[in-house]
Parts: structure tokens; C-alpha cells; sequence
């Protein structure tokens, strides 16, 4: 007769942790595996029994069902935010036995029955498997424990990808984004459209002009012509410069074929609305149909031109910084990689003719590269300017190293960028200054101290 | 060489006689070759113990697992079941068909990918940068080994370390969250592994979620999926990739990212640990990422000061801030208070006891998996004109 599977099995994962961990006292661990396995088992049963099993496979189309499909149209928006908003408010001022986040949730339920933590599972100094076993199996037929307030969607996630984006130095060097010629007047209203799109409202002055300038004129002719089709891949992202559209969802997911394949209306977009932002993102199945309810005149943008545009200043900017900080002598000894890291954290501002960006006598908190624009130098005492700083320059990296005093004034001569990093910031990302000169060459740090940024040359 | 000895020898035989000799001799070489790679790769589930990190990536042929494979072919293994399905891939549980006594009982995990799926959702960089990583990593206590990666006509195959204990997803679900020591004990292999694929290799893995990782049989954590895994070492990368709660954000505003978007999901994974939902959610996506890219995280009134120090730290929108990309690295997130109890060596031994250990029938058991639906039966033809344009970026698979 052979022995059952189940011993065998039991008997060489012990010895395969006998192996592992030697044990001293053998008989001791035995009897503590044995333990430890039958809590596992038992604990394993009463999680099965705890939920049915999940239901239904995440897919994409199901992953974000119902809801207002598109950011900025005037169907509803979601309530449950706004609640918890609230809620957190209450709980900047409450004592920490206040109401809890989710009302009615489990955690309460935690909470309210301390005495049963740890019940099972307390191996090796870890504690049970969550509060799930604080509860036991349920009678079938009982009512389901209060589900989550906000309908969060339970099932497996997929991931998304959009395409791969190489930037301009690395292939298409020569590429500009198209430029589809507005009048002023429409500039202003497509401005105004996206200005509170989130996406939008980060771009700078240059990148928003790129952007608003790639925004290409679809007129559509009549009522009735669907732009998008819930379920197709989405390309492009569009706003409304006159005319209206519908908004229709059909809870299948998709667009289905008969008089009511498009379901029922749940909003419409008027002028300087805007619909299918997601499509900005990445290639995702429209969430619904829209359809023209007059002649209208739209404008598109394409994901890949819009994600370019970012991607091309994003990159342009950080090999500038990097160009810029290889020059400081001070950072000489910094790798590629910190270098890059510094870039990374650079922060942009920009200041109107005659700031005075720093201050004489004042204890030097940050570095500056001017990025564009002329500046400035005045030392007290004297009338005229003794220096000026050009794009590339960089002054007040003495900041970095030490709390001395500002030995001059840097003034902007004309409205000036500069990208800035304060002390913090730098010793946050890199550690001490010091350190980092000692590195090479511990002479250095002689010739640090003696760099006088007002009186060095550009 | 060879041949010019063997016609002195047989002067007398015709050519055709010859080729078919050959050719016979070939086969026989091959097939023998498959068997000796069917018997070591049985053979490798049976001696694995985690190299040291330095190991991993120094001794490459110390390993013996890891490469491309002109043998091995799909007809080798017995599909069982389905242990899962991606966006891009289906993967199954496999065992080695023919094998040699002792090594019936070897299962595998083979994961799928059709050359026109990958074609058509524009993953072509992406695969090959998962088998690269994979190959480059394959050792590591809590990353699934790929034991070997081939391809045939029209699909590219990786053939994996099987992990029955399925999903941190399907547990957490199940028991809606976790307390803290469970959490932490979880979290801290997470640590461990970005602690590796950042400091050693280089790696941004932008795709942590609890779907993504498993529990192998001891009750360790072991990490697949590396779709979209990346050598980025200093350089910032710019395509948009994960999965929508768990992105970070400078990829939803493309300014560029490394490997600080893992501390950011980190952060995330955490807090879904403790609370039993990710941080930033709404029905519509495009909310998400606004949620995201405004980075206020809300914490229940029950969590620990502790955790939301160190979700805070993590889901912090300005890089130069985020704990684990400032100075220091993942030492800093190790020194976290809420780590205190957590002792990092004899974690990644695999000393430490996790909070569940599967319970299991044998090593072919699939019972912590989902069903999945069966395949759908039709096919995209993987076309001339795809070969002629995409073979290339296939041939090192
Ligand atoms: N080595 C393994 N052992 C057991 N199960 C596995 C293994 N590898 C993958 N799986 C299962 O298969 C599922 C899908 O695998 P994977 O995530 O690699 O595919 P994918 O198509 O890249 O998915 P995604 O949509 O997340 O990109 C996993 O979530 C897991 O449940
Ligand atoms: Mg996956």
C-alpha cells in the first residue's frame, strides 16, 4: 500500500523547511509546522467561504461601465468624491475615533472588534490574514456584508499601453507638429475650451501654442453623423466650436446594429464642450456614441501629435538643463545619471523686467541657470551693473555648499526664465554638496570656496 | 572538414544516400538535444535556491535557465489549463510531454503571445524588452524565472516558473484587505525586488498591481509580467504603459520617467493593501488621472500614522521628493518606520514564514486559479507581409 498524496506532499515541504531553517529543537519545528499548516488550511477555508467567488473577467470595455463617459460634458458627474471630500475634511479635525472614511465598511467593523485581531495565523511574527477571518462564514442565504460605498470595480485589471514614443533626437530629428492655420477669434475660443482640461492646463506658453496649432478644423455638415462609435479604438480628441452633438450609451458596451444600437442619450456638447479625451491617453474603446445634432464645426487632435508635442519639450528641455549643469564647476563631478536626476527636479520660472531674482545680503537659499533673457549683477556701492548674464549662465550656486550672505543682486534686465533648485532640493536628491566634491578630488573643495560667482567671466 | 574524411572513407556511395544520412543524423541530434534540454529543465525546478544579487547578474551561465532555445517547440509541453489571461497573452499550465523517468511531475507555466496580437496592439518593443529583462534577471527569490523563451511560425513562447499559489489579487479580493503585518510582510518582498530591478539592473518594471504578482508554493511572492519592463538606466523613457489606477503622474503628463513610477505604484499597492481599493478611482478614467496628476491622496481615519507617512511619501507628484527615488534609494524606504519590524536579510533568504502558505494537492494543482474562457478559435494569419516586415525584431526571441 502506498501513503496518500497529501502526506507526501505535507511530509516534503517539512523537510524541505527543515532544510531551510536547521532547526535546533526538531521536534519543537515539527510540531509548529504542523500547526502552522492546519491554521493555513483553516484560514484558507473560512477566505473561500468569506466571498463568492469574483465574478466576471475585467475587461476593458467593463472596466469603467456607466458614468459620464467624457470629462467636461454636462451629464452627470460622479456624486462619491464629493462625499468623501467632505469626509475628509471632518477628519482633519476629529479625534482619531471619529467617523471613518467608508461609513459602514468593514474597517469599522475592524475597529469595533479589536479583541478579534490575529485570530489566526500569528507565524513568525506576522499577524493574520486581514480582518477577513474576524468574520465568520455566513449561513448561505444571509445578506451580503455592506458592499464598497463607491462601486469599485472589484475585478482584475488590465493594462494599457499607448505606442511607443522615441524622442526627436533618436529617429525623426526633423519632426515639427502640424500647424493648421485659426483666426484669432477662434484661437481664444479653443483656448478657453481646454483650459480646464487637466491635461491642458499644465502645458506651458510654448507647448499650448503647438497644441492649440495642431487642432485640426473637421466641419461636419449635417445632423446625424456619428464622429465616434462607442466600442471603436479612439484616435482623436475633439471640441465643439459651434453646433451641438448627443451623447449616447448603450450598456453593452458597444455600438449594436438596429433603430436602438446606439442606447439612450445621457448628455449632449454645446460650444467649447469637448468629448473623447481619453483617446489623448491611449488607444481605449470609446465609452460612447456621439452624434451631431445640427450642423457643427469640430476641432481634432490626434494622441500621437499631442503626446509628441509633450514628449519633444519634455526631452529638449532636460538635455538643455544638462548641457547647462555640465558647465557649472561646482557639479563637475556629478554623473550622467544625477546630472540628470538635477534636470529632473529643475524647477521653471519666469520673472518681468527689474525683479530682483536675488538679493544682496540676503542668506542664499537656491541655484539659478538662466534659461533665457538678460540679467544683471549690482554690488553695493557701485551705480552700473559689474556683470551680465546671458542664456546659460548660472548664479547663487554658493547656496548649495554654504548660508553665506548674497555677495550681489542679480536683476532681470528683460523677462527672463530661469530654472531654479534649492538647497534642499538638491541635498534631498544627492545628498551634501560636499560630499559630492570631496568625491574626485578633495581639492576641491578649496577651489569651491574661492569660486566668487559675481567676478567669473560667461 | 568532416565530410572530406567521410567521402575517403565511402568513395562508393551516391550522393542522395549521403544527404540522407545526414540529414537522418541531424534529426537524431536534435531530438537528442531536446530531450537533454526537457531533462535539465526538470531538473532545475528540483536545485533552485535564490542566487545573491550579485550573483544573479554575474554569473549568467551559472545559471542555466534563461535562454533563447532552437529545440524546444510547443508540441514538447501538455497544456493542462488556463492560468490566466492578459491584455496581450494567455498563459498556461504546462507539463513536459515524454519525459524522462522522474521528471513527469515537472509543470511549468508557458505564456502565449500571437506575433499578430503583439503586431497589432504595438507591443513588438515591448515583448522584447520582457524576454530581455527576464533573461537578464532569471534567478532573483521573488521574480518568476523564465526557464527558456522560443518561438515557432506565428508565436513567441516563454516558458516560466510555475506559481500555485495564484494571485495576490484573488486574497486580497477575497479577504477585501489586509491588516498591517500581512501588508507589511508583502510590501517588504515588493521593496526588495524594486530594490534589485532599480540599483542592479537598471530596471523601470511599470506594471506592479496585485494581479501581477503571485505566491508561490512556500508562500513567497514571486512578480511576472515584465511587458513592460525596461532598461532605462539614466535616461528618462516616454511611452505611456500600466495599468490606469497605478500610473504615476509624469507618464499620464509624458515629461519623461524612470524608474521612480514603480515608488509611486508602490504607494498605491499599499494603500490598496490596507484599505482594499487603490487611492484614486472614478467610473470615468480620464477623472483618474486627473485624481493622479493633483496627487491628494485620502486616508481612512483607521489607517496608522505610520502607513500614511510612508503612502504619502511614495504618492508624492514631484520626483524629487518621492521616497525611493531621492538620495539614498530603496534604503530609504527600507528605514520606514513602518518597516521597523522587518528584517531584511532573513527576508530575502526566504527565512521568514508568510502569512499564507498555500495549501496544495501536488505540484500540478490549480485550484487558487480562476476559469478562464476557453481561446476564442479564431485566428489572425500571420501574414508574408508581416513576416517580411516584423521577423526581424523577432529573431532573437
Ligand atoms: N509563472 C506563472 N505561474 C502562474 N500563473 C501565472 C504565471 N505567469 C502568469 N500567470 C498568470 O497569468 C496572468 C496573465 O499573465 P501576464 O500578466 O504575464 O499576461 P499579460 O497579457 O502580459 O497581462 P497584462 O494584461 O497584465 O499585461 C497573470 O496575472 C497570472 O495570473
Ligand atoms: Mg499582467
Amino acid at each position: 500500500m502506498s501513503l496518500p498524496p497529501d502526506y507526501s506532499n505535507e511530509i516534503s515541504s517539512l523537510s524541505r523547511e527543515i532544510l531551510t531553517h536547521q532547526p535546533q529543537d526538531v521536534l519543537q519545528f515539527c510540531a509548529n509546522f504542523f500547526l502552522r499548516r492546519l491554521e493555513s488550511q483553516r484560514a484558507e477555508f473560512l477566505l473561500s467561504h468569506h466571498h463568492s467567488s469574483p465574478k466576471g473577467r475585467g475587461m476593458a470595455e467593463t472596466t469603467f461601465p456607466g458614468g459620464n463617459p467624457f470629462g467636461t460634458s454636462p451629464s452627470h458627474t460622479a456624486t462619491y468624491m464629493q462625499r468623501l471630500d467632505e469626509e475628509d475634511e471632518n477628519d482633519h479635525v476629529a479625534s482619531p475615533t471619529a467617523a471613518s472614511f467608508f461609513p459602514n465598511s468593514a474597517m469599522d467593523r475592524a475597529q469595533s472588534h479589536p479583541a478579534n485581531e490575529d485570530t489566526f495565523g500569528n507565524f513568525a511574527g506576522f499577524g493574520g490574514f486581514g480582518d477577513a477571518f474576524n468574520t465568520r462564514p455566513r449561513p448561505s442565504g444571509a445578506p451580503e456584508p455592506q458592499p464598497f460605498p463607491n462601486n469599485y470595480n472589484l475585478n482584475r485589471r488590465t493594462s494599457v499601453s499607448a505606442e511607443s514614443l522615441n524622442p526627436a533626437s533618436s529617429d525623426h530629428s526633423d519632426w515639427t507638429p502640424p500647424d493648421h492655420p485659426k483666426s484669432p477669434e477662434q484661437q481664444a475660443r479653443l483656448r478657453e475650451a481646454v483650459a480646464s482640461n487637466f491635461l491642458f492646463s499644465h502645458l506651458d506658453d510654448e507647448q499650448s501654442a503647438q497644441v492649440l496649432g495642431a487642432l485640426q478644423e473637421k466641419p461636419i455638415p449635417t445632423k446625424g453623423i456619428k464622429v465616434i462609435q462607442q466600442g471603436d479604438v479612439g484616435d482623436y480628441f475633439y471640441v465643439v466650436e459651434k453646433g451641438s452633438f448627443d451623447i449616447y450609451v448603450n450598456q453593452s458596451g458597444k455600438l449594436e446594429a438596429g433603430p436602438d444600437g446606439q442606447g439612450s442619450r445621457v448628455g449632449s456638447v454645446g460650444p467649447g464642450g469637448s468629448f473623447g479625451e481619453l483617446a489623448l491617453m491611449y488607444n481605449a474603446p470609446r465609452a460612447a456614441t456621439v452624434v451631431s445634432a445640427e450642423a457643427s464645426n469640430l476641432w481634432a487632435l490626434d494622441r500621437v501629435t499631442f503626446r509628441r508635442i509633450l514628449m519633444d519639450s519634455a526631452f529638449q528641455r532636460r538635455r538643455m538643463y544638462e548641457g547647462f549643469l555640465e558647465e557649472v564647476p561646482l557639479l563637475a563631478s556629478l554623473t550622467p545619471y544625477e546630472r540628470s536626476k538635477i534636470a529632473d527636479a529643475l524647477e521653471t520660472k519666469k520673472f518681468p523686467p527689474g525683479t530682483h531674482i536675488i538679493k544682496e545680503g540676503d542668506v542664499g537659499e537656491s541655484f539659478y541657470i538662466l534659461e533665457s533673457g538678460v540679467a544683471e549683477v549690482y554690488k553695493r556701492g557701485n551705480e552700473k551693473p559689474v556683470h551680465r548674464y546671458g542664456k546659460g549662465d548660472y548664479f547663487g550656486e554658493l547656496a548649495l555648499l554654504n548660508d553665506a550672505p548674497r555677495a550681489a543682486s542679480v536683476v532681470s534686465t528683460t523677462e527672463v526664465k530661469v530654472a531654479t533648485l534649492g538647497k534642499n532640493g538638491f541635498q534631498r536628491l544627492l545628498g551634501p554638496v560636499e560630499g559630492i566634491m570631496r568625491r574626485n578630488d578633495p581639492s576641491k573643495l578649496q577651489d569651491a570656496d574661492g569660486v566668487d560667482p559675481f567676478t567669473r567671466s560667461s | 572538414m568532416a565530410a572530406a574524411v567521410h567521402k575517403l572513407l565511402h568513395p562508393h556511395r551516391s550522393r542522395d544516400q549521403e544527404k540522407e544520412e545526414e540529414n537522418e543524423r541531424q534529426k537524431s541530434a536534435t531530438e537528442h538535444a531536446r530531450d537533454e534540454e526537457k531533462h535539465t529543465l526538470a531538473q532545475w525546478g528540483e536545485k533552485k535556491a535564490p542566487l545573491e544579487p550579485g550573483q544573479i547578474d554575474k554569473h549568467p551561465d551559472q545559471k542555466m535557465v534563461g535562454h533563447s532555445s532552437s529545440v524546444l517547440r510547443k508540441d514538447d509541453f501538455e497544456l493542462i489549463k488556463t492560468l490566466g489571461t492578459g491584455t496581450f497573452a494567455r498563459v498556461w499550465l504546462v507539463r513536459v510531454k515524454n519525459a524522462t523517468d522522474g521528471d513527469e511531475n515537472q509543470v511549468f507555466a508557458l505564456k502565449i503571445l500571437r506575433k499578430t496580437d503583439v503586431i497589432r496592439l504595438k507591443q513588438v518593443e515591448h515583448v522584447r524588452n520582457e524576454r530581455n529583462v527576464l533573461a537578464a534577471i532569471a534567478g532573483h527569490p521573488f521574480i518568476t524565472t523564465m526557464v527558456a523563451s522560443f518561438q515557432d511560425h506565428d508565436s513567441l513562447y516563454m516558458l516560466l516558473d510555475y506559481c500555485p499559489g495564484g494571485e495576490v489579487f484573488s486574497y486580497l479580493r477575497r479577504a477585501r484587505r489586509f491588516n498591517e503585518p500581512t501588508s507589511q510582510f508583502y510590501a517588504a518582498e515588493i521593496v526588495l525586488i524594486l530594490e534589485f530591478l532599480h540599483q542592479r539592473e537598471g530596471v523601470a518594471y511599470r506594471d506592479l498591481k496585485p494581479e501581477n504578482i503571485l505566491i508561490d508554493a512556500e508562500g513567497h511572492l514571486k512578480l511576472v509580467d515584465f511587458g513592460f519592463a525596461k532598461k532605462v538606466e539614466n535616461r528618462e523613457t516616454y511611452t505611456l504603459c500600466g495599468t490606469p489606477e497605478y500610473l504615476a503622474p509624469e507618464v499620464i503628463r509624458n515629461t519623461g520617467h524612470g524608474t521612480a513610477v514603480d515608488w509611486w505604484a508602490f504607494g498605491i499597492l499599499v494603500y490598496e493593501f490596507l484599505v482594499g481599493q487603490p487611492p484614486f478611482w472614478d467610473q470615468n478614467p480620464m477623472k483618474i488621472y486627473e485624481q493622479i496628476v493633483e496627487g491628494r491622496v485620502r486616508f481612512p481615519s483607521a489607517m496608522s500614522a505610520e502607513a500614511r507617512d510612508l503612502i504619502s511619501g511614495l504618492c508624492t507628484v514631484d520626483t524629487s521628493k518621492r521616497l525611493g527615488n531621492i538620495s539614498g534609494g530603496a534604503s530609504t524606504v527600507k528605514s520606514h518606520a513602518w518597516f521597523k519590524d522587518i528584517d531584511w536579510d532573513a527576508l530575502y533568504h526566504r527565512k521568514v514564514q508568510g502569512p499564507i502558505v498555500p495549501h496544495l494537492r501536488g505540484p500540478a494543482d490549480t485550484r487558487n486559479f480562476d476559469e478562464y474562457e476557453p481561446e476564442s478559435i479564431h485566428r489572425e494569419a500571420y501574414t508574408k507581409d508581416m513576416q517580411e516586415k516584423y521577423e526581424d525584431s523577432f529573431k532573437d526571441f
